[in-house]
């Protein structure tokens, strides 16, 4: 055997672990506050959580990898010249596997519980929704009210109410995406998908095609309004009523 | 077989060839050019130039005969025209197809010898990975400031799956491609390939699609993106037929490749090389064989979907017809998760023989390496529609699916265990190869972590489509799997060449590159983050920072490359010399002279332990 199995000292290794996972957490909570856009209805924050909640466990993880492969780098970089010496032959360390084996199958299934609960609570409904009835092509979104004649290039929605977004396409496939909103389904010519939200903070809203469609698709947005309700029915009724 | 070709060969000189003599990749070119006229010529005046599909049929004919000419230029049809005429190849024809005593001409024909074909493979990924850098550069120097001022939006958007396209078939055959022709028949103790003739038609075949795949850019492009979408394809001009011919072209090789390669493991190995001693990059190399195998059919039956669509009317994809794009994303993604570990999966297996050479210590959890990559290729069948997340299909899936792709994080972590523990207390030489091997660990944590993100359906609906996927796929192609292609470039080039990769270029390059990808899609995560779509040729001025973060890191990448492709010509043509075992390795390939002779082994090899033996006793036959 070429090196001894003296236990070596690990406190560089636990301090870098330390270290980074800090700096993993920091980096978890500040850059999404930073970087993601005013998210502005239940879905959208429930994303942001969902990304803060996901950085933060996989900090100490990808630390730890990270930690140990500078104590290799470190401790166990051959320093000699020429070939160096065969080290203590490890095949196995059943400990290790599972433990490694346990935590990442309890970090799973702990990601898939809160996934398929957030999932829950995004399809339930509240049963009486505003519906938007939203149609994209090459390049334009164009936003119609059921149950009225207005037709609108620009999206208003009232606070507070849910709203139900029923999508088609009049040519290729677009992706209708409410940035603000954190919410998005594909508009796909001779068939109706829907998706809902419900929007919780007044202000402006980005409306973005995020499924390549040709030439201008760099281009295809819309601007969108969260308003009041009062002053949502205002805007509905100072609409011209054509179409 | 304990004698070589080499031996029974009758004189020094092969007498055999024939028309062989005459061919090579000229005249293989020559042959696809003239052939894909005549298909021209005769659909223009076959067909009624009236039809809506006129300009399709034309221009799948003319691939077509590309392709056909292509493969009767280089030869591939010699042996079994011969054959059926009962007229069979006799040793010396055998061996002047194997390239015996042809210098470097034999790198330039239908050669069967597998180890030309792995250089042929080597520079083949390489001059892949140069189409695809540039058409990146390209890309990102519109992208450095928000309008469109260096390429219009049209070129642009072609571009972009042009890019996308070539990279992946680089990608495809980075590893498994050189390594898996070059050493993977020495490491089992084989004399060849089983098929050594469908290994060269497997290259070559992949070399023809290639330059169609490239044709399309000068035959009106493919403004679609790579998914190619089966609605806004249609909208799409001849370039389309032509990508569609690429990808019925490609399938044809990866299916023989694998074929060949699954049988060699089988039934090629030496005595003693059981499933258990296998070096664990030939177990990578087999499971990515199986999985492609499994995979790319689906890509055939979606393209081939695509050119019936263009050329004959039917309505698979069409909606006003009947047919439903999303038959074309769900086909296009049963191939294209799988091929994700195709990719990722050979890579992964080099680094693991890597890490136990490098670190003097036998592999770390040999058995559960390989449960591992048995366990990501079966799941990598399961979760193709995470990709469909937001499409509106099937939302009732939505759920299973979601547990099948968090689930691929288990095997995924044991990939990091094997290699953290196979080096944990070793003696690591940090050699090139180490080096690229230590970025591939940070890089691949980075594209872990961030799929998780993707996995989540609420979450997903906020990212997809966005500069964060685009991100979070480039720290896995670049970050990881390049990474490991070029660590297992630098570690088998001594075997290819009997010199060393430039230690002191390599450093650099590998500086430069790590650091380019730190900041090309370090930014890019934060483009998406903010809401910046995928495949956008302008910006609004709120993306104007980190764009131009990831355009200058593109260019340190691209610096980086420059250097490896500097590194690697003036070390093949006079690096330091290595000798046939530099890094001191049990494995067969590191026991034959360098060099290696046609057909490796002057007599076969016995077996009779693993290759990981380092600081155990040695088992004497």
């Amino acid at each position: 055997m070429a090196t001894s199995s003296t236990k070596r000292s690990l406190t560089r290794f636990y301090w870098a672990w330390g270290i980074l996972t800090v700096v993993g957490v920091v980096l978890s909570i500040w850059l999404p506050h930073r970087y993601v856009p005013r998210m502005m209805s239940n879905d959208g924050n429930l994303s942001l959580t969902t990304m803060i909640l996901f950085s933060v466990l996989a900090a100490p993880v990808a630390s730890g990898v990270y930690a140990a492969a500078l104590h290799i780098m470190h401790a166990d970089r051959y320093r000699g010249e020429g070939v160096p010496p065969a080290a203590e032959p490890i095949r196995e360390n059943t400990k290790l596997l599972v433990t490694w084996l346990t935590v990442s199958a309890v970090l799973t299934v702990f990601v898939l519980v809160w996934g398929l609960g957030a999932l829950a609570a995004e399809n339930s409904t509240s049963g009486n929704p505003l519906v938007v009835d939203v149609t994209g092509q090459q390049w334009v979104w164009t936003f119609a009210y059921p149950g009225t004649h207005v037709v609108s290039n620009e999206l208003y929605v009232p606070d507070n109410r849910e709203v139900e977004f029923r999508v088609t396409s009049l040519d290729v496939t677009h992706g209708f995406w409410v940035v603000n909103f954190g919410v998005q389904v594909d508009a796909n010519p001779g068939v109706i998908t829907t998706i809902h939200t419900t929007p919780d903070k007044l202000g402006t809203i980005e409306v973005r095609c995020e499924q390549f469609c040709g030439l201008n698709h760099a281009f295809m947005d819309a601007i969108g309004h969260v308003v009041t309700p009062s002053q949502f029915s205002a805007w509905l009724s100072s609409q011209p009523q054509g179409a | 077989m304990t004698t070589t070709l080499e031996h029974t060969a009758t004189s020094a000189e092969p007498r055999g060839g024939g028309l062989a003599r005459h061919q090579n990749f000229g005249t293989a070119i020559v042959a696809g050019v003239i052939l894909a006229w005549v298909g021209w010529f005769v659909a223009r005046h076959l067909f009624w130039s009236g039809s809506d599909n006129w300009s399709d049929q034309v221009a799948t004919m003319t691939a077509t005969g590309w392709m056909i000419g292509f493969w009767i230029g280089i030869g591939a049809f010699n042996a079994p025209f011969r054959w059926l005429v009962g007229n069979d190849n006799s040793r010396d024809e055998d061996l002047y197809y194997a390239g015996y005593k042809q210098g470097r001409a034999r790198y330039w024909k239908y050669t069967t010898d597998h180890k030309v074909v792995g250089v042929q493979y080597i520079i083949l990924t390489m001059s892949l990975l140069a189409v695809g850098g540039i058409l990146a550069m390209a890309i990102r120097t519109e992208l450095i400031v928000p309008g469109t001022h260096f390429v219009n939006q049209q070129v642009y958007n072609s571009f972009i799956a042009i890019h996308g396209m070539v990279m992946i078939l680089a990608l495809i055959v980075a590893v498994a491609g050189p390594w898996g022709n070059f050493v993977m028949p020495i490491m089992v103790g084989a004399r060849d390939m089983a098929f050594p003739r469908l290994n060269a038609l497997s290259l070559w075949t992949l070399v023809s699609a290639a330059f169609l795949l490239v044709t399309v850019l000068a035959v009106g492009g493919l403004p679609v993106g790579w998914v190619v979408l089966g609605t806004i394809s249609d909208q799409a001009g001849v370039g389309m037929d032509f990508f569609a011919m690429t990808i019925v072209v490609f399938t044809v090789s990866t299916t023989v490749a694998s074929i060949n390669l699954i049988t060699t493991v089988i039934t090629m190995r030496t005595k003693g090389m059981t499933l258990d001693r296998l070096p664990i990059f030939v177990w990578g190399t087999m499971i990515t064989a199986v999985l492609a195998l499994y995979a790319f059919p689906f890509f055939f039956v979606a393209e081939l979907n695509q050119i019936l669509d263009r050329t004959v009317s039917t309505s698979f994809y069409v909606a006003s017809g009947g047919g439903t794009s999303w038959l074309q994303a769900n086909l296009f993604w049963l191939m294209g998760h799988p091929e994700v570990y195709v990719i990722l999966i050979p890579a992964v297996a080099a680094l693991f023989e890597i890490s136990s050479v490098m670190a003097r210590k036998p592999l770390f959890s040999y058995k559960t390496a390989i449960g591992a990559m048995v366990a990501l290729s079966g799941l990598s069948a399961l979760v193709w529609a995470h990709h469909m997340f937001t499409s509106g299909w099937a939302p009732t899936l939505g759920g299973p699916f979601m547990v099948t792709t968090e689930v691929i994080s288990i095997p995924t972590g044991i990939f990091f265990l094997v290699l953290v523990g196979t080096l944990w207390r070793g003696n690591v030489w940090m050699r090139l190869p180490t080096l690229w091997m230590f970025g591939f660990i940070f890089n691949f944590i980075v594209g872990g972590v961030t799929g998780i993100y993707l996995s989540d359906i609420p979450l997903d609906e906020q990212l997809h489509g966005t500069m964060f996927v685009t991100a979070h796929f480039h720290y896995i192609f670049v970050g990881s799997v390049l990474f490991g292609a070029i660590a297992a470039l630098a570690f088998w080039f001594p075997k290819v060449t009997g010199r060393f990769l430039d230690e002191r270029l390599g450093r650099y390059s590998f500086w430069l590159v790590f650091i380019g990808v730190q900041l090309t899609f370090g930014a890019m995560f934060l483009s998406g983050l903010k809401g910046m779509p995928r495949r956008d040729a302008s910006y609004s001025l709120a993306f104007e920072h980190t764009n131009f973060i990831s355009t200058i890191g593109a260019y340190i990448i691209m610096a980086g490359m420059l250097i490896l492709l500097g590194a690697i010509i003036t070390s093949w043509r006079k690096g330091e010399p290595s000798g046939p075992n530099p890094w001191h390795a049990n494995s067969l390939e590191w026991q034959v002279p360098t060099p290696v002779p046609l057909e490796n082994f002057l007599e076969d090899p016995v077996i009779t332990q693993d290759p990981y033996h380092y600081g155990e006793e040695l088992v004497r036959p």
